[in-house]
């Protein structure tokens, strides 16, 4: 039993790393860290080349990558991005972080290869020394890791309750605008901050690399259960969430001692103790009642009130919905209208395997119809939808091909079983603050691909599930139709939805819940109606998708992949239904084209672009799509303004107003500037 | 040192009723014998008001003297330790905010909650459909019935609105690049969509400039005017000025209690007003400040 | 004739959408203590945000001794000697009282800090009394002790105190005005921004009242009394005729 614990305390003590690594950014900038796992696998994967690619010796390559590199990396990174996101809404502070999440892991792919890494060493001398401790065999690595733990928790606390840069730290926690009025930069501090975080970021990565294996994937669950250790913590407290990384490492060993070990059941259920700890909490904290929220800022009062109309909302910005003016409908929908008759015109265009590759691009349409659902219009960030649409898929495979169901039904009833998931999670993620409902799903997402999309029923060895295509549409051209009208059939009924009396209410709820409330409109009913629908579409679009593929692989609904859907939506415009075609489109299209066209590489870079647009999504919320629209439309105005007399009291002609960045003092705080034509 | 009669936790007389002949009518709004209690701090003592129907009334206090507490009683947001808050009559002391507004209701909030997505003319089309047409929250998800033309009785009522308060022109505009004392009209208008007896408004005129809060005030007054809504306003107001210029009726709150109540004229020249605002511990007035100055 | 400490030239200042300062000018001279006065919202304590570096300026100047401090960031305005204590008390509460202190000398060299601690100490000696308790649970004149000892310890040029007297009870808040009074004595430019009218005019020469966002009125602190009650609850005349 022993034995247990104490090897239990390895991988728990480099989730305790982890938690501290991301709970110090979250108090001190506001900004929780989605991308802590790619960067500690970066750093693992810079000492990897160093040590063994290069020969370098362990203490040099260690200096170099955990203690030079590191922190240059999080220096880096926050000046580039992190000091602009300080009063960003929740949406684009998540989506920033799931941008580097997606972008670095192809970022170090490029740099370093891609070939796969069998063994990666620690910390210790190869061939690794074993002590015996109190009759338990120890590796060299293991006390490294204990050492570790041990001087990070004894150093940090000493640090920062003893010296004068902690009790910077420690000010700025606790309120960033009486740090700076005492003559201390908060920017100095916060730099500081980011430094030691990926500084964690990257001790952890190189000690957890010879367990868990040198790959990205692997790193995403890692970090998965630091995030519950940070739930537990309630994203504050350091010494909670130290606290319980140790017992999650403690438990999950211990459970492998109690099950039998050639079960399948144990990996996963292994797999699966940071999300019961993370459901733990959650009923916990439901059952206390109340609401459970992050402060989404830091600081005190004072730091409240000098935030320009306490902040913005969530996704779509104040910038997309300032565009007033009459342009008349023609304008308002001549560029989606033109996009729609473009996609009806491709499928004519091309030949042969391009075919099939359209139907999967309409039928990621539809998936991301649910997240322009989800988030575009709810205004939640659901890291989920993927598996809803993994759902959806898989049940109709079953229904489909091992029962015998006609297609359409199949895909139907897949979308069926997805909704009532939606409604379970909206219900229970109510009253749960922005970040943690992210936190969440992102949580039962992977709990849903280890658990049960690994079932063998599903996975069929490995070959997946044929699924077939109804009678009528069984040729690639007709199947991409039939997506492409299953895609405008959602698309209109979304587009209904948005000016029905519903879309006026979830409107509402999603811009200002006390203003809902002030007309009587339950939040509750109208943020459950949001989730069940998205859910279902999210569930018939991966129906079709496995249709479009004919066969449903389990492993194309990894949770990982839906972040880079988000990503990409949120790039190419999360509030509008023809960006989720095109979105479609070019996450199908744009990798097939440069493996077909541009040297292997080229399809590498495309996660970065990605992960980078989602980046830039800070800038322009609505996304590129609108924002090309949005410039289109604006030059319509002005030609169409340029003869009309303006009336007294109406917005400045093509105006809209900018949020800029007051740029160069660094504690910048965001001025809303009106923008005259 | 006050002439007038000590005020108590029972309110004084209804406003310009006060004189007739007939009984007195019932107000819209109530509250009597309030008091709440935050841990040892009482924040409210014994406090009491009334909002006839069709009048404008004022709570002004100075900092920290309990208005927003008693405030947040009247709207539903606090349950005091004792006493009760009447609505039409009707005890809602312990009834939830979403409760009082299907009882006629209605509250604005210091920073306006608008729905940034939507127009002005679609906010105060959403509080009417709630009012007039509940139904349609569910059952146009699955009709194209609203990309038709919306019924004649119901854009009869959203124009007059628009008019009243002077919010027709901006009415296709999205509410996000309105200036503030617009926001604050069209937060009032759709409330009053919802058909309110009476209206709760939370320091309506704060951040506004001399201009739009004259604006702001004079749409007060005729929607308060206007015979077919019937509607009250009670303010809650740092401007003591202006409410002095807006409200029938007017209640001063000082540390949690209510040291004055009366006609603008009355509270005016109130020196225990006086020293409540000007933080002088009771102290008699200059000599020459009287009222007639 | 005394030079201008600092002065402030046709400020605007937007929160968002609304605008809270409208070509707001004053000027305040070296050695003086000014009341700003004004109802709840009138922008007082915006003012006193802006001239911090707290909330950037849409438009005008702020001089400090002559030097343009717009668009400085506030550590770099604090060093140059303009200190604001912020209302709702300028402190940490999560932080020990002696913390506290130790933020407050932060940019002191290390041999001059102690004894700066030890000079704020002297002045407040509750203080050294609480040294190792969380400021959040000092009571209200405490706390108010501690941001004054606070700014005090590396005494600045120009204090600006907003709303210190704000939930005290009149002896406490006694003992603050009298530790400004101090300060003022000892060379130091006040800024005082208060609600409560009376006590504020006792200690100041001069007198600026804000009403929505601008300018009403400034004078010498003994003419501002009767302009505060016209401006706080209007002219009579307005008064009557609200009643039909």
């Amino acid at each position: 039993m022993l034995q247990y614990v104490i090897a239990g305390l390895v991988l728990g003590g480099i989730y305790a790393i982890a938690s501290a690594g991301l709970v110090i950014t979250y108090v001190s900038s506001g900004i929780l860290n989605f991308a802590f796992g790619a960067l500690a696998f970066f750093v693992a994967r810079f000492y990897y080349y160093l040590h063994v690619q290069q020969s370098w010796g362990i203490v040099p390559a260690a200096v170099v990558s955990i203690v030079l590199v590191s922190p240059a990396i999080g220096v880096f990174l926050y000046f580039a991005l992190f000091r602009f996101l300080r009063l960003s809404s929740p949406l684009i502070k998540v989506v920033a972080t799931l941008g580097l999440l997606v972008a670095i892991p192809a970022i170090a792919t490029l740099i370093f290869g891609s070939q796969a890494i069998l063994k990666a060493p620690g910390l210790a001398p190869e061939p690794v020394r074993v002590f015996v401790f109190l009759g338990v065999p120890v590796t060299m690595d293991q006390i490294i890791v204990y050492v570790c733990v041990a001087a990070t928790v004894v150093l940090g606390a000493s640090v920062l309750r003893y010296t004068d840069v902690g009790l910077k730290v420690r000010a700025m926690v606790d309120s960033p605008a009486k740090t700076a009025l005492s003559g201390t930069s908060a920017n100095a501090v916060s730099v500081g901050v980011w430094a030691v975080s990926t500084f964690f970021a990257g001790l952890a990565g190189v000690l957890a690399a010879p367990i868990i294996g040198l790959s990205a994937g692997n790193f995403t669950l890692l970090i998965a259960a630091a995030f519950a250790a940070v739930v537990a913590a309630k994203l504050r407290s350091l010494p909670i969430a130290v606290g319980v990384g140790l017992a999650m490492g403690v438990v999950t060993s211990l459970i492998q001692r109690y099950l039998p070990p050639a079960s399948s059941w144990t990996t996963e259920i292994i797999d699966a103790v940071p999300f019961m700890f993370i459901a733990v909490f959650l009923v916990y904290n439901l059952v206390r009642g109340g609401r459970v929220s992050e402060t989404e800022r830091v600081g005190g009062a004072l730091d409240l009130a000098i935030i320009p109309q306490g902040g913005s909302r969530l996704a779509g910005s104040t910038a997309g919905a300032l565009e007033s003016g009459s342009v008349g409908l023609i304008g308002k929908y001549a560029g989606p209208l033109a996009l729609m008759a473009a996609a009806f015109g491709l499928p004519m265009l091309v030949q042969g395997f391009w075919v099939g590759l359209l139907a999967q691009a309409f039928a990621y349409g539809i998936i991301f119809l649910s997240f322009t659902l989800v988030t575009g219009e709810g205004g939640m960030i659901w890291l989920c939808q993927i598996t809803f649409a993994g759902v959806g898929a898989l049940t109709a495979s079953q229904l489909a091909t091992n029962h015998g169901w006609p297609v359409l039904v199949a895909i139907v009833a897949g979308g069926l079983v997805a909704l009532p998931m939606g409604l379970i999670i909206g219900f229970l993620t109510i009253r749960l603050g922005d970040l943690y409902v992210a936190l969440v799903t992102l949580a039962f997402g992977l709990l849903m691909e280890n658990l049960v999309f690994t079932m063998g029923i599903f996975q069929n060895q490995g070959l997946g599930v044929n699924m077939a295509r109804p009678g009528f549409a069984a040729s690639d051209l007709g199947f991409a139709y039939l997506c492409l009208v299953a895609f405008v059939i959602a698309a209109l009924f979304i587009f209904n939805l948005r000016r029905s009396t519903t879309g006026l209410a979830l409107n509402a709820v999603r811009w200002s819940e006390p203003g809902a409330r002030t007309l009587g409109i339950s939040v509750v009913q109208m943020k459950i109606i949001v989730a069940g629908l998205g859910a279902l579409v999210a569930g018939i679009g991966g129906g079709f998708l496995v249709a479009a593929q004919t066969s449903a692989q389990p492993g194309n609904f990894a949770t990982f992949l839906g972040v880079v859907w988000l990503v990409v939506l949120v790039t190419v415009g999360v509030r509008s239904n023809v960006a989720a075609l095109v979105a479609g489109l070019l996450f199908v299209m744009l990798p097939a084209l440069a493996l077909a066209y541009l040297p292997n590489w080229t399809a590498e870079i495309l996660p970065v672009f990605f992960g980078l647009g989602a980046i830039t999504a800070a800038k322009f919320p609505d996304g590129t799509l609108a924002r090309g629209g949005q410039l289109f439309r604006r030059w319509l105005l002005r030609v169409a303004n340029r003869r009309r007399p303006r009336l007294p009291g109406e917005p400045a002609a093509a105006g809209g107003v900018r949020v800029a960045a007051q740029g160069g003092t660094g504690d910048a705080t965001p001025v809303v500037e009106e923008v005259s034509s | 040192m006050s002439t007038f009669p000590a005020p108590s936790g029972t309110p004084a007389d209804i406003g310009e009723h006060a004189h007739d002949p007939v009984v007195p009518v019932r107000p819209v709004l109530a509250a009597t014998g309030v008091t709440v209690r935050f841990g040892g701090l009482v924040a409210l003592s014994d406090v009491g008001l009334e909002v006839p129907p069709g009048a404008i009334v004022g709570l002004v206090g100075p900092n920290g003297a309990g208005k927003s507490t008693l405030f947040a009683v009247l709207s539903g947001l606090l349950h005091p330790a004792a006493g009760r808050v009447d609505l039409c009559g009707e005890d809602v002391t312990h009834a939830s905010p979403q409760l009082r507004a299907r009882k006629g209701l209605a509250r604005t909030f210091q920073q306006p909650e608008l729905f940034m997505g939507l127009t002005v003319r679609e906010h105060l089309v959403l509080a009417d459909r709630i009012r007039f047409a509940r139904r349609r929250l569910w059952s146009d998800m699955l009709s194209p019935r609203s990309l038709l033309a919306s019924s004649r009785s119901e854009n009869e009522r959203v124009d007059a609105l628009l008019e009243l308060l002077n919010l027709t022109r901006v009415a296709q505009a999205t509410v996000a690049a309105l200036p503030l004392g617009t926001s604050r009209l069209v937060e009032i208008a759709r409330a009053l969509a919802t058909r309110p007896d009476v209206v709760l408004l939370d320091e309506p005129l704060s951040g506004l400039d001399m201009r739009e809060s004259e604006d702001v005030a004079s749409a007060f007054r005729r929607v308060v005017d206007n015979d077919e809504h019937r509607v009250s306003l009670l303010m809650v107001e740092h401007d003591v000025a202006t409410v002095l210029s807006l409200s029938s009726r007017i209640f001063v709150l000082d540390f949690g209690q209510l040291i004055a109540s009366g006609t603008p004229a009355e509270i005016h020249g109130n020196t225990v007003v006086r020293s409540a605002y000007l933080g002088d511990e009771g102290s008699p007035p200059a000599a020459g400040a009287q009222v007639n100055r | 004739m005394t030079e201008l400490l600092l002065r402030v030239d046709s400020l605007d200042v937007r929160y968002g959408l609304f605008q809270a300062l409208f070509a707001v000018s004053l000027e305040v001279e070296q050695g003086s203590v000014t009341a700003v006065l004004g109802a709840n919202g009138a922008g007082k304590s915006t003012l006193a945000r802006t001239v911090s570096g707290l909330v950037p300026a849409a438009g005008g100047r702020v001089l400090f001794d002559g030097v343009a401090i717009n668009g400085w960031p506030i550590h770099r305005i604090r060093k140059l000697g303009l200190a604001y204590i912020p209302e709702g008390r300028g402190i940490f509460p999560g932080l020990s009282v002696i913390d506290n202190l130790r933020m407050a000398v932060g940019q002191e060299n290390r041999s001059e800090r102690a004894a700066a601690i030890d000079r704020s100490i002297e002045l407040f000696p509750v203080l050294g009394e609480r040294r190792m308790q969380r400021a959040g649970s000092l009571s209200g004149g405490e706390q108010q002790m501690l941001a004054l000892a606070g700014t005090l310890a590396v005494p600045p040029r120009l204090i600006i105190a907003d709303e210190m007297s704000l939930g005290l009870a009149p002896m406490v808040a006694e003992t603050v005005f009298q530790s400004l009074d101090a300060a003022r004595q000892s060379g130091i430019t006040i800024v005082l921004i208060e609600q409560f009218v009376h006590r504020a005019l006792s200690l100041a020469d001069h007198c600026v009242i804000l009403r929505r966002g601008r300018v009403g009125w400034s004078g010498p602190a003994h003419e501002a009394r009767q302009e505060v009650l016209d401006r706080y609850l209007g002219e009579a005349e307005q008064a009557t005729a609200a009643v039909e």
